[in-house]
């Protein structure tokens, strides 16, 4: 063991989480995957462009099992971004930084993200 | 490009991605379960057409500043960030442009 008192960085294996730090991480992973999602959206454009029979194989791919869970998760990153955003915003503007309030709007930054992903996918695809 | 005006940059290309994208991602989910002259279709409409090129055009100016944040907080071999942050910049000027040209010459 090390015996100097400086402080070391958070060890991820003891580290103990909140929903603050969660968030904070999850903001900006979501971040990265929603660049794939875009990316995503760039391929399904430019394969449009190729015309019929390469955008019906290209249906055929997004609308299996594993393309609707890539969909799926990328609404997910969506929804999750977008509210996270706003409490960002809130945070800019200069309220919520009571740890209480924070704990409780990232609460609900997580369960509305889930809310949101449902009501989605129900008004986009009529259920799955 | 100094710190505060890509600070303030970045909220405000967040304000105009979000709801866009938000748009744009729903519409191609929906568009999902419809076949290729469908979705011909739907982009006959001219002011759809340019928000899906404004899209691409404003959140890759979001994404050059949140990644080059990341880039900061990750890559300590200065060598290695300006390649990466090079690479983003050229990537998210390209990426918009064939988009453009796809939506206005091809689809």
């Amino acid at each position: 063991m090390n015996d100097s008192k400086n402080p070391i960085s958070p060890h991820l294996q003891i580290y103990r989480w909140h929903v603050s730090s969660l968030l904070s991480i999850t903001h900006r992973i979501s971040g990265i995957i929603n660049l794939f999602a875009l990316i995503l959206i760039f391929f399904w454009l430019l394969i449009l462009s190729f015309g019929e029979s390469n955008y019906e194989t290209f249906l055929l791919m997004i609308n299996s099992f594993f393309g609707k869970f890539i969909l799926i998760g990328f609404t997910w990153s969506m929804c999750f971004q977008i509210l996270s955003g706003i409490r960002h915003l809130v945070w800019d503007l200069g309220y919520g930084f009571e740890i209480k309030t924070a704990n409780i709007s990232g609460v609900i930054v997580i369960i509305f993200s889930l809310v949101l992903t449902t009501t989605f996918w129900i008004f986009a695809r009529g259920f799955i | 490009m100094n710190e505060t005006r890509k600070w303030i940059l970045h909220r405000v290309t967040a304000i105009i991605v979000a709801p866009l994208y938000a748009w744009f991602y729903f519409s191609l989910v929906s568009l999902s379960t419809k076949n290729y002259t469908e979705a011909i279709y739907f982009f006959t409409n001219p002011l759809f057409k340019i928000l899906a090129i404004l899209l691409f055009f404003v959140s890759f100016i979001h994404i050059r500043i949140s990644l080059g944040e990341i880039f900061e907080d990750y890559i300590h071999v200065k060598k290695i960030k300006d390649v990466a942050n090079i690479f983003t910049i050229i990537s998210s000027i390209i990426i918009p442009l064939i988009i453009l040209f796809l939506l206005m010459y091809k689809i």
